[in-house]
C-alpha cells in the first residue's frame, strides 16, 4: 500500500474540524456568486421600475404567476421530503419524492411559458420597450437556472434509481436541494419585486 | 465522491418540513390577497418586502439546513445578500 | 505486451498541451499561457507607444488606436494580471497547507481551459471590426460599433466564469484540506492574499458578468437596456462596471502583496513583522473595496451628495495598505538581507506601489480628479500600480519559485540584468506620463498637442527599454529550465511548507504529508531542525 495515497478521511481533516464538507462548502460559495449575479439583473430592473416606471406592469398576471409560484414552493418540500426519505433508507421514496419535484418543475416552466405568450400577445416584447427588456431578461434567467434544476434532477433520480444513494450516502441529493431551494429563493424575490411591489 | 455526514443528529423531522410548508404557502396567499385588493402601496410594499423576507428565510434556514449546519455557510450566503442590497440601493438613486 | 497509450508514449511535457488535473500541472499551464499573453499585450503597449512617439496619427488612424488600446487593457487585466496571481495560487496552495491537490481537480482544469478559447476569442474580435469601446466598454459607444465588441463581451464573461470557478477551489481547499497544524493563523501570507481575492471574486465578478450579457443583448436582440431613447441609463453600466472593476484592482494586487510577504522575510531571514495585522489587512483591503467603485464616477454626473462618501472610504484604503508595508520594512530593518533576483523584485515593488498607491489617494480627493480624470495622470497612475506593482511581484514571485517549479536554478546575473532594465524602463516610461496628465494631456488618444511631444518621447523610449528587458527574462527561464544546475529542496532556506518537498515535487506532492509545529517566518525562533516540519509518520 503505497504512502503516498491518503485516506480520504485524512485529506478533509481541517473541514471535518470545522463541521464543512467539501462539495457543500462549494455549493454555497458557488450559490454566493449566483446571488451577486441575479443581485446585478434585479439592479437593472429595479433601477428601471424605479426611474422609469411603465405602464406596461398592469398587463402582468397575477394570480396566475401567484399559483406558478406555490407550485415552485411545494417543488422544494418535495425535495427536502425525498432527502428526509434517503436519509432512512427509503429510496422509493427518494425517487418518487424526485419525480414530483420534476413534475412541478416542469408544470412552473409551463406557467412561465403561458405568461410570456400571453404577455407577447398583449404586445410587450422582449425589445418593444424597456420594461419588456428588463421583465424577460429577469424572469428568463431564472428559468434557464430552473431548467438546469430540472436536468440535474433528472440526473439525480436517474442515480436513486440506479441505487448511487444510501442512508449514509446522500450528499449528492443535498447538493443538488441546495442549487434547487436557491432557484425557489431567487423566485421568491423575483415574484415579490416584479409582480407584487 | 461524497464524505460521511457530519451531523451527528437525524436532522429535522418531515413535520418541521410541512409546518415550513403550510406557512411558505399562507404567505403566499396573503401575499397575492393583498395585491388584488387595492391597498395603498405606500403600506403594501413595506408588507411585501417583510413577508418576502420571510419565506426567503424560511426556505434557507429550514430547507437549506442552515439551522444545523455550519455557520461559515450561512456567512458565505448572508455577506452576498448585504453586497446585492448595497448595490441595488446605491443603483437606485438617479 | 500491452501496448503503451498515446499518451504514455509521448515524452512528458507533453501532459501540459491537455487535460490534466494535477494542480502543479494547471498551475504550470495557467502561468504559460498568461505569460504569452502578457508578451501579446506587451507587442500591443510597444505599438502604442510607437504611435504616441510623436503627434499625429502616424502608424494608424484613430479607430485602429482605440482597438489597440482596448485590446491591450483587456488582455492585459483579463488575460494576463488577473490568471496569472490565479495560476501561482493553484500551484501553491496545496504545497503551502500540506494537501494532496486542491478540492475540485477537475473543476481545477476546466477553470483553466476556459481561458485559451476565451483568449483567442477575443483575439478573434479583431477579424470582425474589433473592439474599440476601451476596456471599461461604457454604453452607448459599446452599443453600437463591430461586431468584434460582441465576441469581446462574451471572452469576458467566460473568462470570469473561470476566476469564479477558481476562487470557488481555493476556498474549500484552504478551508477543509489544511494539514494538521495548519491553523488558520499559521496559514502563509500569500493564502491569505487568495483568501481575501476569492471574496472578491464571488461577489464582483458575477455582477460584470450579468452587465456583459445586458450590453450582449442590446447588440444581439435589440434589448433596450442602454438605449437613451427608450430610457436606458448610461450611468446604470458606469455602476455595474465600476462594481466589479474596482474590487478587481485588488484582485489583481492582493494576491502580488502575499508574494511580496513571502519573499521578504525570506531574504531579511528574520521573522516576519505583524504577520496577524498583514492577514487582516488583506481582508480589509477586500471588504473595502467592495464599497469604493465610484470613485470611478466623480464626473459621470452621479449625485454630488455621494462623492464625499466615496472620496473618504476610497481614502481609507491606504491605512491598511499602509500596514503592509510599515510591516515590511519593519522585517528588513536589522535583518540579515540577501540581495536576490527575488528580493531586488520585492523592493522594486515597494517603491514603485508606493508612487502608485499615494497618486491613487490624489485621485481619490474629488477637486484632483476633477482635473485629471480620464487624463494621463490616470494612465501613470494605473501603470505604476499594476506594471510597477502587480508585474514587479509576479516577477519576484517567478524567480522565487522558480527551483521549485522547475528543478533547477535560474542565472542570478541575468535576473539582476533584468530587475535593473525593468526597474528603469518602468521609471522613464511612466513619470513623464504623470506630468502630461498635469499638463492637461487627454488619455485614449493617438494625436496630441506639441507641447506634450517631449513628455511622450520619454515614455516611448521607457516602454520600449521595457520591451527588451523582458528578453534576459525569457532567455534566463528557458535556458536555465533546460539546462540550469539542479536545484536543492530548499535553497533559499525558507520555512514554508513547499519548500519541505523536492523541487520539482513529486505528483503526491508530499512523501509524507507534513506535521505543522510552527509559524511560516519564525526565522530563529524554530528548533534547530529546519524548516519547521516533520512528516506525519515521525516521532
Amino acid at each position: 500500500m503505497s504512502e503516498h495515497m491518503t485516506s480520504h478521511a485524512e485529506a478533509y481533516r481541517s473541514g471535518r474540524a470545522l463541521g464543512l464538507q467539501p462539495l457543500k462548502l462549494g455549493m454555497w460559495l458557488f450559490l454566493a456568486s449566483e446571488v451577486m449575479f441575479f443581485g446585478g439583473l434585479i439592479s437593472a430592473f429595479l433601477h428601471y421600475k424605479v426611474n422609469n416606471p411603465s405602464t406596461e406592469g398592469a398587463l402582468l398576471d397575477v394570480p396566475l404567476v401567484g399559483v406558478n409560484t406555490f407550485v415552485l414552493l411545494t417543488s422544494s418540500f418535495t425535495v427536502v421530503l425525498g432527502l428526509s426519505a434517503i436519509r432512512q433508507g427509503d429510496r422509493r421514496g427518494l425517487v418518487r419524492f424526485l419525480a414530483a419535484t420534476v413534475l412541478l418543475g416542469v408544470a412552473f416552466l409551463g406557467g412561465q411559458a403561458y405568461e410570456f405568450v400571453s404577455l407577447y400577445g398583449h404586445g410587450v416584447t422582449l425589445n418593444g420597450s424597456l420594461f419588456g427588456s428588463t421583465f424577460f431578461t429577469l424572469t428568463g434567467f431564472h428559468g434557464l437556472h430552473v431548467l438546469i434544476g430540472l436536468i440535474w434532477a433528472l440526473s439525480t433520480l436517474y442515480g436513486a434509481l440506479r441505487g448511487r444513494y444510501a442512508a449514509d450516502r446522500y450528499e449528492g441529493v443535498e447538493v443538488f436541494g441546495l442549487y434547487w431551494h436557491f432557484v425557489d429563493v431567487v423566485w421568491i424575490v423575483l415574484f415579490t419585486i416584479i409582480y407584487l411591489v | 465522491m461524497t464524505t460521511p455526514s457530519v451531523e451527528p443528529h437525524a436532522g429535522p423531522r418531515r413535520l418541521t418540513y410541512a409546518i415550513v410548508f403550510l406557512i411558505l404557502a399562507a404567505l403566499t396567499a396573503i401575499e397575492i390577497a393583498l395585491s388584488m385588493l387595492g391597498v395603498d402601496p405606500a403600506l403594501r410594499t413595506p408588507a411585501f418586502l417583510v413577508l418576502s423576507l420571510a419565506k426567503a428565510t424560511l426556505v434557507a434556514v429550514f430547507y437549506m439546513h442552515l439551522r444545523h449546519d455550519s455557520r461559515l455557510y450561512a456567512f458565505v450566503f448572508i455577506v452576498p445578500v448585504i453586497l446585492f442590497a448595497l448595490f441595488a440601493g446605491v443603483t437606485l438613486i438617479p | 505486451m500491452p501496448k503503451p497509450s498515446l499518451a504514455g508514449r509521448l515524452p512528458s511535457w507533453t501532459r501540459y498541451l491537455w487535460w490534466n488535473t494535477d494542480h502543479k500541472v494547471i498551475g504550470l499551464q495557467y502561468i504559460v499561457t498568461t505569460f504569452i499573453f502578457f508578451l501579446l499585450g506587451g507587442l500591443m503597449a510597444m505599438l502604442i507607444r510607437a504611435e504616441l512617439l510623436r503627434p499625429g496619427f502616424d502608424l494608424m488612424n484613430g479607430a485602429e488606436y482605440d482597438r489597440l488600446f482596448t485590446n491591450h487593457g483587456s488582455v492585459m487585466l483579463f488575460l494576463w494580471i488577473i490568471p496569472v496571481l490565479a495560476g501561482f495560487g493553484n500551484y501553491l496552495i496545496p504545497l503551502m497547507i500540506g494537501a494532496r491537490d486542491m478540492a475540485f481537480p477537475r473543476l481545477n482544469a476546466l477553470s483553466f481551459w476556459l481561458i485559451p478559447p476565451a483568449g483567442l476569442l477575443m483575439l478573434a474580435s479583431f477579424f470582425v471590426g474589433g473592439a474599440e469601446a476601451g476596456w471599461t466598454a461604457y454604453v452607448p459607444l459599446s452599443i453600437r460599433g463591430p461586431d468584434g465588441q460582441t465576441l469581446w463581451a462574451i471572452s469576458v464573461v467566460i473568462l470570469g466564469m473561470s476566476s469564479i470557478l477558481g476562487a470557488i477551489n481555493f476556498v474549500t481547499t484552504v478551508f477543509t484540506m489544511r494539514a494538521e497544524g495548519m491553523t488558520i493563523w499559521r496559514l502563509p501570507l500569500f493564502v491569505w492574499g487568495i483568501l481575501a481575492t476569492s471574496l472578491l471574486v464571488l461577489t464582483a465578478t458575477p455582477v460584470l458578468a450579468a452587465g456583459l450579457i445586458l450590453v450582449a443583448m442590446d447588440r444581439l436582440f435589440g434589448t433596450l437596456f442602454f438605449s437613451v431613447a427608450a430610457g436606458g441609463d448610461p450611468v446604470l453600466w458606469q455602476n455595474i462596471f465600476w462594481f466589479y472593476s474596482h474590487p478587481a484592482v485588488y484582485i489583481m494586487v492582493l494576491p502580488a502583496m502575499g508574494i511580496i510577504s513571502e519573499v521578504i522575510p525570506v531574504f531579511a531571514r528574520k521573522p516576519l513583522f505583524g504577520y496577524k495585522p498583514i492577514a487582516m489587512s488583506s481582508m480589509a483591503i477586500s471588504v473595502l473595496g467592495l464599497t469604493v467603485w465610484a470613485h470611478h464616477m466623480f464626473t459621470s454626473g452621479m449625485d454630488p451628495r455621494l462623492r464625499i462618501p466615496y472620496m473618504i472610504s476610497s481614502m481609507v484604503i491606504a491605512v491598511p495598505t499602509g500596514v503592509k508595508f510599515f510591516s515590511w520594512l519593519a522585517t528588513m530593518w536589522d535583518g540579515k538581507l540577501r540581495i536576490n533576483t527575488p528580493m531586488l523584485f520585492a523592493m522594486g515593488f515597494m517603491s514603485l506601489f508606493v508612487i502608485g498607491g499615494i497618486t491613487g489617494i490624489f485621485l481619490a480627493s474629488i477637486p484632483i480628479d476633477l482635473h485629471v480624470h480620464d487624463s494621463y495622470f490616470v494612465v501613470a497612475h494605473l501603470h505604476y500600480v499594476l506594471f510597477g506593482g502587480s508585474v514587479s511581484a509576479v516577477y519576484a514571485g517567478l524567480y522565487y519559485w522558480f527551483p521549485k517549479i522547475t528543478g533547477r536554478m535560474y542565472d542570478e546575473r541575468l535576473g539582476i540584468v533584468h530587475f535593473v532594465l525593468n526597474f528603469l524602463g518602468t521609471s522613464l516610461a511612466y513619470l513623464p506620463q504623470f506630468e502630461a496628465g498635469l499638463l492637461g494631456m487627454p488619455r485614449r488618444v493617438a494625436d496630441y498637442a506639441d507641447q506634450f511631444t517631449t513628455l511622450n518621447a520619454l515614455s516611448s523610449v521607457g516602454a520600449f527599454l521595457l520591451g527588451i528587458s523582458t528578453l534576459p527574462f525569457l532567455y534566463n527561464a528557458i535556458v536555465s529550465w533546460a539546462t540550469g544546475p539542479k536545484a536543492a529542496a530548499n535553497p533559499w532556506r525558507a520555512l514554508t511548507l513547499e519548500w519541505t518537498t523536492s523541487s520539482p515535487p513529486p505528483a503526491e506532492n508530499f512523501e509524507d504529508i507534513p506535521v505543522v509545529s510552527s509559524g511560516p517566518y519564525d526565522f530563529g525562533q524554530t528548533p534547530a531542525v529546519s524548516p519547521a516540519a516533520t512528516p506525519a509518520g515521525g516521532s
